[in-house]
């Protein structure tokens, strides 16, 4: 018993929520407020995915949010001012972010800059370029093919699911199952064992942080899709919900612990309370309130659940 | 050694100076405007907001730890001082309440690190989301506007022809110099960032120290915040959001290590004058506000390369 509280804390603290909330309020529990939940978080399930890879090697990616404005405008601008092909333009978008995510990782790996700093100085950087190349303005995209990505259904599932799914999957296999994703650990656990065992440190860095720009990509390509229309502001403090996920899942901030799974939950405990205090009716600015205390107090139980 | 040692901090030191100059090489080249005492005065002025709060963070990050909270609390600090204000309290009265809510809040940041044992950055993330939208739902999302003509006196007055921001910016930098290098409590915040056991196991209060330090960064951001809305004559529920990240990246350009236990209030100082200049010269050249990110994420990079390069000979 006590094993299985320490494993799945946080999946207690879910269900506890879970389980509140289905009292509260009548509306919690049915079928289409719960797909609502899937589909309302699957953005950020994505963004925390990759943020958590960079903190499982003790780093830290705080530019998600300005990578995913920066290529939901890419995206747009291509497809609406170039009139590019979406298969054209995604790719391009995508490749756009990576590259992002390859400065951080150079900056981190090569410049010896903490990654609070470069992935700080990376976020002012691809919000500046956003800005600049919308022109501070939204760029609306009336593509069919292109809204598809964010408000089509396959089978009844929306798109957006089956991508966070996919990427859940692909993501767990790689942490879990591969040579590469194990190496993650143990560059976070102790990063001059992991070079002293032969890992190669700096490759592994600069994977994730390649990586996290890849998922941020994505969420804002789909971001983009589902609202029609690339917002420069997008996606601002993107970043912090993101890491408040992972931590929330058991992904550790010093490093090395973590799992796709956990993240996930992390992710579901964020969703479920806003969806909650948004049934309750809650003022937006007090769900700010509210949300600040839970956050800490979930992590506290976590701790307590972890130690006993 | 410690001669040594000396060399080095003075060489890192020198590295930052050699950066400053460079840059105000350039921006007088850039804009004639640049070197002129108003304009000088300027950016002193402007620096003094991000100054103050800067010196509170550096507190915080020399014992290893880190406030994102510093924005939120001054947004709420500010709120409510406006607010009793226009409830017809003394001003005197009012700012004390302020920056003793400003002092309370940091102070929870600091049990929740120091007694619960939450890390700070998690702390800090919950009382930001907390503290901001406490000061949103307190005012509504609106406006406090036209404060009292004796407590604007704290933002648009002078004295002896100096900007008051200046001069109080001035007295916390002088106030916090005197902590860290003259005082035993400077010592022991050193000794707390970097190794926090030993520091503990040589008799050093870490608990009351680390409440200390996160106490002391809520005061100072509420102190910030005061001198802001006295110039600004308003005090808005969005004020100073982003705030933590100019104030660490002030620390961390002036050379202080994320790590703890290590930097210098002289390096912040420097730090807070390089993002003041930047921003100042941004607005001089007439450059779209749309690259300001993009040229201060450059600077902050090159900044801190430049740094571990002299760093390392």
């Amino acid at each position: 018993m006590r094993g299985l509280i320490q494993r799945f804390s946080g999946l207690f603290i879910l269900l506890a929520l879970c389980l509140f909330l289905s009292f509260s309020t009548e509306y919690f529990l049915t079928q289409r407020n719960l797909v609502n939940i899937v589909l309302q978080t699957s953005i950020l399930a994505i963004v925390a995915l990759g943020v958590g890879m960079t903190m499982l090697t003790a780093g830290i990616d705080l530019s998600v949010g300005s990578v995913a404005a920066f290529c939901g405008a890419i995206a747009a601008g291509l497809i609406v001012e170039s009139q590019l092909g979406i298969w054209l333009a995604i790719p391009v978008a995508v490749v756009a972010g990576i590259s992002l995510g390859l400065l951080n990782g150079l900056l981190i790996v090569y410049g010896s800059l903490p990654p609070f700093i470069a992935t700080l100085a990376t976020m002012a950087i691809g919000r500046g370029l956003t800005l600049v190349y919308t022109d501070g303005r939204p760029i609306t995209v009336p593509d069919p093919a292109f809204v598809f990505i964010g408000n089509g259904e396959v089978l009844g599932v929306p798109l957006p699911v089956i991508i966070m799914a996919a990427l859940l999957l692909t993501a767990y296999l790689f942490l879990a199952h591969t040579r590469t994703g194990r190496n993650l650990y143990a560059i976070g656990g102790n990063e001059k064992t992991a070079h002293l065992a032969g890992i190669s440190v700096a490759r592994g860095k600069l994977l994730v942080y390649m990586i996290s720009a890849f998922a941020a990509a994505t969420a804002g390509i789909i971001l983009t899709a589902r609202l029609w229309s690339a917002q420069p502001t997008t996606g601002m403090g993107l970043e912090l919900e993101a890491i408040a996920a992972a931590v929330l899942g058991g992904t550790s901030l010093f490093g090395g612990r973590g799992s796709a799974w956990g993240i996930m939950v992390g992710v579901f405990i964020i969703g479920v309370v806003s969806n909650g205090l948004n049934l309750l009716e809650i003022s937006s600015y007090y769900q700010q309130v509210i949300k600040g205390f839970v956050f800490i107090m979930a992590v506290i139980l976590d701790m307590y659940a972890r130690k006993k | 050694m410690e001669k040594m040692r000396g060399i080095k901090a003075y060489l890192q030191q020198s590295g930052l100076l050699i950066f400053i100059l460079i840059m105000v090489g350039v921006l007088a080249l850039l804009s004639d405007r640049f070197l002129t005492p108003a304009n000088l005065i300027n950016i002193l002025r402007q620096a003094s907001i991000n100054g103050i709060i800067s010196v509170g963070m550096m507190l915080v990050i020399l014992t290893a730890g880190i406030d994102l909270s510093v924005g939120a609390i001054l947004a709420l600090s500010v709120v409510v001082t406006a607010d009793l204000m226009h409830r017809d309290l003394p001003p005197l009265l009012a700012a004390t309440a302020g920056l003793s809510l400003g002092g309370l809040l940091g102070f929870v940041n600091g049990w929740l690190v120091s007694r619960i044992k939450v890390p700070p950055f998690i702390a800090t993330l919950g009382m930001m989301s907390f503290a901001r939208g406490l000061a949103l739902a307190y005012t509504g999302g609106k406006p406090v506007t036209g404060l009292d003509a004796g407590f604007r006196f704290l933002g648009t007055g002078l004295v002896a022809h100096i900007p008051m921001p200046i001069i109080i910016a001035a007295l916390v930098f002088l106030a916090g110099y005197l902590l860290l290098s003259q005082t035993r409590i400077g010592a022991y915040l050193y000794a707390l960032g970097e190794n926090r056991e030993a520091a503990l196991f040589s008799g050093i209060a870490t608990g009351f120290y680390t409440k200390f330090v996160f106490t002391a960064s809520g005061v100072l951001a509420a102190l910030s915040g005061m001198i802001l809305i006295a110039r600004l004559d308003s005090a808005q529920p969005v004020i100073g959001l982003g705030y933590e990240f100019d104030a660490i990246a002030a620390v961390v350009i002036g050379g202080t290590s994320l790590a703890g236990g290590e930097g210098r209030l002289s390096g912040t100082l420097l730090g807070v004058l390089i993002i003041a200049m930047l921003n100042n010269a941004l607005n001089l050249t007439n450059v779209s506000s749309f690259y300001e990110g993009i040229v201060k994420g450059m600077v902050i990079a090159l900044a801190l390369i430049l740094h571990g390069l002299v760093r390392k000979l």
